[in-house]
């Protein structure tokens, strides 16, 4: 996925962390796609049978049986409703809200106005992952030393830019046929029209259906964040929508942003020759990254690159090219609001982040009023209307409540939701939601930054602790010729808890879920440290990093070791 | 990414949080000490300046080969500590790693010169260290001058001398294509910007080419003398049209390759050589040979060669001398309307090194004694050989000397290097039955020089002057010792 949307120059509702939440909100201010089970789908009759097997529902005839069960079990009035379950958007979150609730048993639809997949498959994660595979392989034949070092010869590297456009697009449409195909096997009623509340339990759809759901779960998602006097005219000046299709690669392109999208782009662009001009609001390049792993991807990612950068400015003003001129871009300071300087570039990328996608949803309709346009929702994510009490049957999911603005997490939402209504309580812990950048090479992290947990251990009284490995020391790093990267890990010395993994390094995103996995089951490092690793493979770089790590307290579980005995 | 990672620098894990961990995979531990250079004034016998040197200059370390500047990130003693040979001093930040640097000295951090967060180029002073504690207030006020001075040591190209000719400095007319409203600033794109910064160009010099006037990389590499890089992507492929059949008919013009050829493609240097050579067809050249004299060059060759002074030396202080009494044939011709001559000599040589060719510059030839200039030399030498050269050390030379006289060659013909005026190629000195103006006849060792210059600005007296003053220099060669 990833395509990330840092927001810089937005601040987000803070629900995530309590008082040190500001810090956190605005590095997570991302939006990344983690395909749901999307590997059922490639082959409808195996899925089918699959599926079934888990959820022991032969076919659709049964669901209603198992969905009155079900509402019964959860004592609901025996009101008769055509739904169990009305899903308004069917993005990433949407889909993953309803194959879990197909696995509980409830009778499920989803409403989609544009295109199932929503901004992730379509407009998001997915193609850019298409274009970033395209920019890994181009640095990678263009490094003329780097082959060398392999003893390989290869002569000029070029690329076929509409190739590598349909490239994107193809797996846009795989993917979005995959996320349809997963749903109506399953039998996921897909209405077509744009979904908004009615009412309490009641939706209207297109142009004037109307139906009845026992719960209702809003997931409309967001769309790219113009700021003021930026002029996108879809050729010139481009938000990821556009870019992502990539219809034309600029000899010199500007990015507004830093933050993750900005930085995919910037490896895209600059690996298809684009010369490339970050301009960022705040004082320093990639801000909500660990500050160690900024520092190391800006000599990694920036710095030998044909790159520069505008720091603690305000792109005020952007005119796309016309009548013979270029795009031009003024900047002016970010604290004192003096114009500074005006850029002439061929093209300009608005990656200013995302705003919610929230208008004429008919939240009037339950007295909801939004907050910069997010839906505001408890921990549960049910929605919390303008009297600051819960809307009752009501939630909201992903990027419209602005949580975490992360494809996984609107999909980890949306199964806590369904989990609620299908009776067993649960919260979702955002703190153990990995995130990447998928540069090359990678960035992923997972939890607390170091200054963060600094800042947590001093107000609530406990020792943060730090270790450190390399890849360089990462046999199967040093074999691919990859040695370039880091990997922390932030603890407590005294119980072993994991506050949070930062990685900057070949395959970095796939590595990070070991540590996620440990964060969300509360596994302390004295455990997963005496877990084995297969040599040599880079996930020995997180096995580095337990094992260097210095508790105090020994090992809980003696409980593992006797189940690997079977 | 993709990670030269010749060096297994940190095999180690790091799980020492405070440590500052490198990964700059191309950096040596060799590299990790601090230069030291005495504070002294250079007096004009420079052997008796390190013996009285109690205060020495620590200087900005190249930690890379591309580093042209660092940053400190911290002072790990601070002003008045004592240091030990082998400590950590200072932590430098380059463009690739962050690294602690050590004293090779005993002694005190008497100043700091460089605060932290500052920047300095390479070799630069960034502090000061004294020998005993005494000196500590006398390096102090030196520090205090030094802030100010080094600055002015470092070495400003100086523009070329006007000389009476009529001014070539008229500017040219902005490119057509950018609406001219006003003055206009400087646009340059952010290669062109790092390349100018690599190659101490000044960017407000360059008139830009590329789209609306701006500066491209390519106008900063021709502004800086070297041939454009191989362009790190090809251009996206074009589609297939009457434009792309023209260029499939010339290769196919091409004799079809005989069976069990291989095909190599060019490494970066031999990409660069190629480039260079087919735009050295652009310049008109012509040549002019000169049989000369060696016997009194070879006796002193014999006597100083256990000092160090090197052949290569020789020749390039020669040239050098020579060049400095006919400035036109050290002069160049760039954009084809005029030409400049240049402040300084600098004699590049060339050098075969394993698959390639490359030209350390021994620079200020004519002003560098032949101990030092054999001692640079050799310098230049190691340095090439381990590809460490700097670009200014390849790049800025004026004048090309090419030997192949060691194989016996007895005379060839040079390529004139783009952006020189005049190359120098120098066969084998061999015994030669010569005849004196008299008629008598005696064996004397000769050695035939033959120069290749640009003509649009070198013409055939300047070379022949030129030439005759070299040949005097060596058969007359006490001169090259003074």
């Amino acid at each position: 996925m990833a395509l990330s949307f840092s927001q810089t120059s937005f601040t987000r509702p803070n629900h995530v962390l309590g008082s040190t939440g500001s810090v956190f909100s605005t590095p997570r201010s991302l939006r990344f796609c983690g395909l749901r089970r999307e590997a059922f789908g490639f082959s409808p009759s195996n899925q089918l049978a699959l599926r079934s097997d888990r959820i022991r529902i032969p076919s659709r005839k049964s669901f209603q049986v198992f969905a009155s069960a079900s509402s019964n079990g959860n004592g609901a009035p025996p009101k008769s409703f055509d739904y169990d379950l009305i899903i308004i958007g069917a993005g990433v979150g949407g889909h993953g809200a309803a194959l879990h609730a197909v696995e509980k048993g409830l009778k499920t639809a989803i409403i989609e106005g544009d295109v199932v997949g929503g901004t992730c498959v379509n407009r998001g994660c997915v193609p850019s992952k298409a274009l970033l595979a395209v920019s890994g392989r181009m640095r990678e034949l263009q490094n003329e030393h780097h082959m060398k070092s392999f003893g390989l010869q290869v002569s000029a590297a070029g690329y076929d830019r509409q190739g590598v456009a349909d490239h994107a697009n193809n797996l846009a449409t795989k993917i979005r046929n995959n996320l349809t195909n997963s749903m109506k096997a399953l039998g996921v009623d897909i209405l077509t029209g744009f979904g908004s509340v009615l009412g309490p339990q009641k939706v209207k759809y297109g142009k004037d259906n109307i139906i009845t759901a026992k719960d209702i779960i809003i997931a409309t998602g967001s769309v790219p964040f113009v700021p003021k006097g930026i002029e996108v005219d879809g050729k010139t000046v481009i938000t990821s929508d556009h870019a992502l299709k990539l219809e034309s690669v600029p000899d010199w392109i500007a990015i507004v942003g830093s933050g993750y999208i900005g930085l995919e782009f910037s490896d895209v662009y600059t690996a298809l020759g684009s010369e490339v001009t970050f301009i960022e609001a705040l004082d320093q390049l990639m801000p909500g990254f660990d500050p160690e792993i900024s520092k190391l991807a800006q000599r990694v990612l920036i710095n030998p690159r044909k790159i520069d950068y505008h720091t603690g400015v305000f792109a005020s003003k952007i005119t796309p090219a016309k009548d013979g001129k270029p795009v031009l871009i003024e900047l002016i300071d970010a604290k004192t609001k003096e114009p500074k300087d005006t850029l002439e570039v061929d093209a300009a990328l608005i990656a200013t982040g995302r705003a919610p996608f929230t208008n004429g949803l008919g939240l009037e309709n339950v007295n909801v009023v939004t907050q910069r346009g997010f839906i505001p929702v408890d921990e549960r994510m049910r929605v919390i209307d303008g009297n600051g009490t819960l809307v009752p049957n009501l939630y909201c999911i992903g990027d419209a409540n602005g949580k975490l603005m992360l494809a996984h997490a609107a999909s980890a939402q949306g199964i806590s939701v369904v989990e609620q209504v299908s009776g067993r309580d649960h919260v979702l812990n955002h703190l153990s939601i990995p995130a990447a950048c998928f540069t090359h090479p990678e960035i992923s992290m997972v939890g607390l930054t170091e200054p963060q947990a600094k800042e947590k251990g001093e107000k609530e009284g406990f020792k943060v602790s730090v270790v450190k490995t390399s890849f360089k020391a990462n046999t199967k790093a040093l074999a691919e010729n990859e040695g370039e990267g880091i990997a922390k890990m932030i603890y407590r010395p005294d119980n072993g808890e994991i506050l949070g993994v930062h990685i900057f390094g070949l395959h970095a995103a796939d590595l990070i879920h070991e540590a996620s996995n440990a964060i969300a089951l509360g596994t302390r490092i004295q455990d997963i440290k005496l877990a084995v690793h297969a040599h040599p493979t880079l996930s020995e770089v997180l096995d580095e990093l337990f094992k260097a790590a210095k508790v105090e307290s020994h090992a809980t579980t003696r409980t593992v070791s006797e189940k690997v005995v079977v | 990414m993709a990670v030269s990672s010749s060096s297994f620098l940190s095999t180690t894990s790091l799980t020492n949080s405070k440590s500052n961990i490198s990964f700059a995979s191309s950096v040596s531990p060799s590299l990790r000490s601090v230069v030291f250079r005495s504070t002294i004034p250079a007096t004009s016998h420079r052997r008796s300046m390190t013996v009285r040197s109690k205060i020495r200059e620590i200087f900005m370390p190249a930690l890379s080969s591309t580093m042209t500047e660092g940053k400190i990130v911290s002072w790990i003693k601070t002003e008045g500590e004592k240091l030990a040979k082998g400590e950590s001093v200072v932590v430098v930040e380059s463009d690739k790693a962050d690294m602690d640097v050590e004293t090779f000295y005993d002694g005190y951090l008497a100043a700091i010169v460089v605060g932290e967060g500052e920047t300095a180029p390479v070799g630069a002073a960034i502090g000061l260290l004294a020998e005993t504690e005494a000196e500590i207030e006398e390096a102090k006020t030196k520090a205090a001058s030094k802030s100010s001075s080094s600055v002015v040591e470092a070495v400003i190209p100086s523009p070329p001398p006007v000389t009476s000719s009529p001014s070539p400095a008229i500017a040219q007319p902005a490119p057509v294509t950018a609406v001219a409203d006003g003055p206009r600033k400087t646009v340059a794109t952010p290669y062109a910007k790092k390349l100018a910064k690599q190659h101490k160009v000044d960017i407000g010099s360059i008139a830009g080419t590329g789209p609306f006037g701006r500066i491209t990389a390519s106008d900063v590499e021709t502004a800086a003398g070297i041939a454009p890089s191989k362009s790190s992507v090809a251009p996206p492929s074009p589609p297939p049209t009457p434009v792309a059949a023209k260029a499939t008919t010339t290769t196919t013009n091409l004799p079809p390759l005989l069976p069990d050829s291989s095909i190599v493609p060019f490494t970066a240097m031999q990409s660069a050589v190629s480039k260079n050579m087919i735009e050295s067809l652009s310049v008109p050249t012509f040549r002019v040979g000169y049989p000369v004299n060696t016997d009194a060059l070879d006796a002193l060759y014999e006597k100083v060669k256990p000092k160090g002074v090197t052949m290569t030396a020789l020749l390039a202080k020669a040239a050098g001398m020579a060049l400095a009494q006919h400035p036109v044939v050290n002069a160049s011709c760039k954009d084809g309307k005029s030409f400049s001559y240049n402040a300084n000599i600098n004699i590049a040589v060339a050098v075969a090194i394993n698959g390639g060719l490359i030209t350390p510059v021994l620079q200020d030839a004519d002003k560098l004694d032949l101990y030092l200039l054999s001692q640079k030399w050799k310098e230049l030498v190691g340095k090439a050989r381990s590809k460490q050269l700097q670009p200014h050390e390849y790049n800025s030379g004026t004048f090309t000397l090419s030997n192949l006289g060691m194989f016996g060659v007895d005379r060839f013909d040079a390529i004139l290097p783009p952006g020189q005026g005049a190359i120098m190629a120098v066969g084998a000195s061999k015994p030669t039955v010569v005849a004196d103006k008299d008629g008598f006849f005696s064996v004397k060792n000769t050695m035939l020089v033959n120069v290749t210059a640009d003509h649009r600005i070198v013409y055939g007296a300047d070379l022949a002057a030129f030439l005759q003053t070299f040949a005097k220099i060596i058969e007359n060669p006490d001169s090259l010792t003074l």
